[in-house]
């Protein structure tokens, strides 16, 4: 036969029992819908968790930092030897006191580090800003151009801070938000909802040295250290309704603009957060904060931050986060899947059951077939096209249903604030959806179709 | 004229045994069977309710094994052929007529007399055509768009007169063909078949228990207790020539 009159007399025979057929294809419907609803609710809620992930410095970034050299041996002992050999070898970062601190060095050291793409430092450094009667808190962080271009900024108004000679802010969108009036610690912000200050366009005055500052303030006799007007490159976008920024209460700028700035203003003095020699003095070099390692692919983030907490740096990356948000998203959607395929199943043992009471029905039909001589192979696929169809059917109307649902629950979880948290359905798993619709109805149909084929002809002859 | 065409054999059944084992006791419905039917002959197949002229009837259709001996159509032994080869060769070679007519009820005349087709893979204009054809030669030609349950039982048996021809088959088998039709019915759908086989050059078989209606045949097979007792040549005077007379021109 060919294959469009199969299409066409298995059509037909459905078309026949329309009210038998409805009722099949509304348990394929159910089944399809709620396993498509249950995958897509998981996929939103992966998609919103990695994009949380994203933002928090993305997947394959790992955040360094000084490590302390801890010795399981007796702590005499270990002291001795650390101080001796951090004394003894100028190239070892451990430094007197027993801190693994970053240098320039270290970050040359991570960068050989297989799987490393690049590596660089951050230099982070408190400071005031005053406007008028208020002030605020400033995090200033210092990162190398290569560095800032990674940090997800959303600029708002002016560029990222570009040069590396004179010293640039570029202010996190929450940190006009929190200047306040020192005298009465008041916020204006939290009361009329209004910024006092916009960095981009007023002026801030800068205090670097808050200890200097902070003494003025209680000892009047002490005066306050020199104020200094620093070039506004930009401000961060404002955030969307729901939404926050992790740079929102930073400040960006460039790092040896930073450094250079830091030198002139605290010359022949240890710069606050600074390492100091034993006698008090500075040294001469600066020490890092933080140093941000790049890997080249999520696989080997583990790898290469084991290979780091080995050379005695502590060392964090999202890939903690990740493997434990992935095993939960698993559980989760196992679960959901779950509900959704039982669900399927017994709409496949509802197909079975239409398409057997079909056969008993037609048994003489069947075999006046055969008797005119259809292919045995012929019927059978008359009712495995039979079965697929029911099967179609009920994946092309669980996926409108999949498509209200996804969407009626998007409105719920937008109303009930939770924005990031949504379904969706990608074309993938409509497709995905469809193909599995047909095949679970000529699974279901298969044994009936077994059945149909191997009836006997004679059935046709019998008079009943 | 034809004399040598009508002499070959279409069907050669050789020492034909069929017998049905229910519980302990074995019934043999058919016993010891040999004939031979040859090409543009109109058989009957006479008996008794119980004799064996439905198990016969099966067995050369191949829709039921022999238990014993051969059955050669058109050079093929249906004997040894498997479910898969036998529908094959029904498919190509037989045309069937059924008491109960079994058309499709869904179909309509035209759709259900180029069903056959259909499962010979003939396109759809092709089968179409000839069901046609085959529907405008059994007087059907108004019904084509009717479906069974808006014919009458005769017309609905020449939709099945009709589907039994449309794949030009070797043989046509019919088991009581006018068992579900009166008799005046009856005698219409008989002179019907006669006149294919005239016409058309077909060879029939059709099994009946009237000897009436037996004695439309070229030839009666009288069976009684699976086994054929006599063969009648029913040419010289078979029912329903008086009218055809002038155009036989045949034996
Ligand atoms: N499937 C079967 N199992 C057992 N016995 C059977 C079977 N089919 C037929 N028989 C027996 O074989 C014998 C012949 O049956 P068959 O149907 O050929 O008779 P028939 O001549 O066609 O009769 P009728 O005119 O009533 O149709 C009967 O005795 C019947 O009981
Ligand atoms: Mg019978």
């Amino acid at each position: 036969m060919r294959i469009l009159d199969l299409l066409r007399m298995s059509l037909g025979s459905l078309l026949k029992r329309k009210f038998r057929t409805v009722l099949t294809v509304l348990g394929v419907m159910i089944g399809t819908a709620s396993i498509v609803v249950m995958i897509s609710l998981g996929l939103g809620i992966n998609r919103a968790q990695m994009e949380n992930i994203e933002r928090f410095g993305g997947l394959t970034t790992i955040e360094v930092w000084e490590g302390r050299k801890t010795n399981t041996r007796t702590s005499g002992v270990s002291a001795v030897s650390v101080i001796g050999s951090a004394s003894s070898s100028s190239s070892s970062s451990a430094s007197r006191d027993n801190v693994m601190r970053l240098d320039d060095e270290v970050v040359e050291t991570l960068k050989e580090i297989p799987y490393v793409e690049n590596a660089y430092p951050l230099l982070r450094f408190d400071a005031i800003a005053k406007y008028g009667i208020y002030e605020g808190d400033l995090s200033l962080v210092g990162i190398p151009q290569e560095g800032l271009a990674q940090q997800h900024i959303e600029i708002g108004e002016g560029h990222l801070p570009e040069s590396s000679d004179e010293l640039e802010f570029f202010y996190g969108n929450e940190v006009a938000l929190n200047f306040y009036n020192p005298k009465t610690y008041e916020y204006p912000y939290w009361s009329t909802g209004e910024a006092v200050v916009d960095p981009y366009k007023d002026t801030l005055f800068i205090i670097f040295d808050r200890e200097a500052y902070i003494n003025s303030q209680h000892d009047g006799k002490v005066l306050p250290p020199k104020k200094y007007i620093i070039k506004t490159a930009g401000v961060e976008k404002a955030n969307e309704e729901g939404r926050w920024s992790t740079n929102g209460y930073q400040v960006f700028c460039n790092l040896d603009a930073l450094v250079t700035t830091l030198k002139r203003i605290f010359r022949n003095k240890v710069i606050p957060g600074q390492p100091s020699t034993s006698g008090g003095k500075p040294y001469k070099k600066i020490y890092y904060s933080t140093i941000n390692v790049n890997v080249d692919d999520v696989e080997h983030v583990m790898e290469v931050q084991e290979q780091i907490k080995a050379l005695g740096y502590e060392a964090s990356s999202n890939i903690e986060w990740i493997e434990s948000t992935r095993q939960e998203m698993a559980n989760t959607q196992a679960m959901l899947g779950g509900i959704g395929a039982v669900s399927l199943l017994v709409a496949a043992i509802g197909i079975t059951n239409t398409m057997m009471m079909s056969i008993y029905e037609r048994t003489k039909e069947i075999g006046v077939m055969k008797v005119l001589g259809c292919d045995m192979r012929n019927i059978q696929a008359l009712f495995l096209i039979e079965a697929a169809y029911i099967g179609f059917l009920g994946g092309v109307a669980g996926l409108g249903l999949s498509y209200a649902i996804s969407s009626v629950v998007n409105r719920v979880l937008a109303a009930g604030g939770e924005s990031t948290v949504t379904s969706y359905i990608p074309l993938w798993l409509a497709g995905a959806a469809l193909i599995f619709a047909v095949i679970i109805g000529m699974v279901a149909g298969f044994f009936p179709s077994r059945r149909a084929m191997k009836l006997s002809p004679l059935a046709a002859i019998r008079n009943e | 004229m034809a004399m040598a065409d009508t002499r070959r054999p279409v069907i050669q059944v050789k020492d034909l045994y069929k017998v049905y084992r229910v519980g302990d006791t074995r019934v043999r419905a058919l016993n010891g069977v040999d004939f031979e039917i040859y090409k543009g002959e109109f058989c009957s197949i006479v008996g008794t309710s119980g004799s064996g002229k439905s198990t016969l009837l099966n067995m050369l259709a191949g829709l039921e094994k022999p238990t014993k001996g051969e059955i050669v159509i058109a050079g093929e032994h249906i004997e040894k052929k498997n479910e898969n080869q036998l529908v094959r060769f029904r498919r190509e070679h037989i045309g069937f007529i059924f008491q109960s007519f079994n058309l499709m009820a869904t179909m309509t005349a035209l759709e259900n007399v180029a069903l056959p087709l259909t499962f010979q893979g003939v396109q759809k204009e092709r089968r179409l055509k000839k069901a046609g054809e085959l529907l405008d030669l059994v007087g059907l030609k108004k019904y084509k768009k009717h479906r069974p349950t808006q014919m009458s039982g005769g017309q609905q048996q020449r939709v099945g007169v009709a589907r039994a021809l449309v794949v030009n088959p070797e043989i046509i088998f019919a088991d009581e063909p006018t068992g579900n039709l009166d008799s005046n019915t009856s005698e219409e759908v008989m002179r019907l078949m006669q006149k294919v086989v005239r016409e058309q050059n077909q060879t029939l078989v059709m099994v009946t228990h009237d000897n009436h209606l037996a004695s439309f045949a070229d030839r009666i097979f009288h069976i009684m207790d699976g086994k054929i007792v006599q063969i009648e040549d029913n040419r010289a005077h078979r029912s329903g020539d008086n009218r055809e007379m002038s155009d036989g021109g045949r034996i």
